[in-house]
């Protein structure tokens, strides 16, 4: 009788314990959670960006470098 | 009479000389030579064993718009390889790929996009003296097809250390060291995290002016040696072993390299019964043409290519 009345304190204090660090805990992994949804988020952003602007990029820094090409040199096969 | 005065002390004041010279030619072990970077010691391996060999045709066009910027036009036709269970299965397909480029010494960018809407970028940045950036990346239009990589790489005085930072949660990092004027030995690890695989890798890399050994040797399986000789000034001899520990497959091959004024000829055998051979001939200033042709006589596979690149 004794032993099930000290395993019944015994998980009571498990469970006590439990929901604090469970609080903690909480809050990490909420932040866990923010932070890796913003980075997704940001990376697909980044990578559809990067996926149509890159070659433009490119285009655009050479055309502004030293001496300057004109657009006809650019659009000509020759 | 002088000639009978005993040679000893003429030869007792030179050979104290000579070692004093050796001395001096002795290693200084704190005034090394930079080591190449960890993914190019087997370069010279490399760039003689594995040319880009292709099926059918190519033409390149490369206009400069100035000197640091230039446009590329390319159009490939041939077929392509789909790993298709039991067997390769070859479609033939045609695509044209347009590219633009900008060489700075600060800055380079190399972008190229294909008709099917795959971008392939390159970008090399120097952001400070010894510290560069450079990033890869593939893009693709479906999802999950996208590939992408950032180095950080740092240069010091007689070795170079280098971060990677890639999509998929990839880290890695390598660092490697000139150990003696000759001797360069480097190590990297790298953790992929969608994967779940980490390794470690050690590679070391003995070169002299007349060849270059190397060898590598990775957690993943791998373990590669490799031999390059340069035999005279316009040809070398490569060698190159590559097994895997792990599935127990081996690979050797022996290639050769000749540079000549108006060719470079590049050939190759391999224990797995594929010959190759690569020829580059320039015709005229700005124009070259390419052969290449593999014949894998196990796999009954053969494939011939040609093309011509105009341009510089």
């Amino acid at each position: 009788m004794s032993s099930s009345r000290v395993a019944l304190k015994a998980s009571k204090g498990k469970v006590v314990k439990k929901s604090a660090a469970d609080e903690d805990d909480g809050l990490a992994a909420v932040a866990a959670k923010f932070v890796k949804e913003w980075s997704t988020f940001a990376m697909k952003k980044a990578k559809v960006i990067t996926h149509y602007g890159f070659i433009p990029l490119v285009i655009i820094i050479g055309m502004n470098s030293d001496p300057k090409p004109s657009l006809s040199q650019l659009l000509s096969p020759v | 009479m002088a000639t009978l005065i005993p040679p000893s002390p003429a030869t007792e004041t030179t050979s104290p000389a000579s070692p004093a010279a050796a001395e001096q030619q002795k290693v200084d072990y704190l005034n090394m030579p930079c080591p190449v970077p960890y993914e190019e010691i087997h370069r010279e391996a490399m760039m003689s064993l594995k040319p880009e060999i292709f099926e059918g045709l190519r033409f390149d066009f490369l206009k400069g718009l100035n000197q640091k910027f230039s446009l590329s036009h390319s159009v490939m036709m041939g077929p392509t390889e789909v790993p298709q269970a039991p067997e390769l299965v070859k479609i033939p397909t045609a695509h044209y790929e347009f590219g633009a480029n900008y060489i700075d010494p600060k800055l380079m960018l190399f972008g190229r996009v294909m008709t099917d809407g795959r971008v392939n970028a390159r970008l090399k940045c120097d952001l400070t003296e010894n510290l560069t950036l450079k990033g890869t990346a593939q893009l693709a239009h479906e999802p999950h097809m996208s590939h992408g990589v950032f180095h950080f790489d740092y240069k010091g005085s007689d070795y170079r250390a280098q971060l990677q930072l890639g999509n998929g949660a990839l880290v890695g990092a390598s660092y490697i060291q000139s150990v003696t004027p000759h001797l360069s030995l480097g190590g990297e690890v790298f953790w992929a995290g969608q994967h779940r695989k980490s390794g470690i890798g050690y590679a070391a890399r003995y070169n002299t002016e007349k060849m270059v050994a190397t060898a590598q040797v990775a957690s993943t399986g791998m373990v590669a040696l490799g031999y390059v000789q340069k035999v005279s000034e316009k040809v070398s001899l490569a060698s190159d072993l590559m097994y895997n520990y792990m599935s127990r497959d081996v690979t050797a091959s022996f290639g050769y390299d000749c540079i000549l004024r108006q060719c470079r000829l590049r050939g190759k055998i391999d224990s797995n019964g594929v010959v190759s051979s690569f020829l580059e001939e320039r015709l005229s200033m700005g124009l070259n043409f390419l052969l290449s042709a593999e014949i894998d006589h196990r796999k009954k596979d053969y494939k011939f290519g040609f093309g011509l690149t105009v341009g510089e």
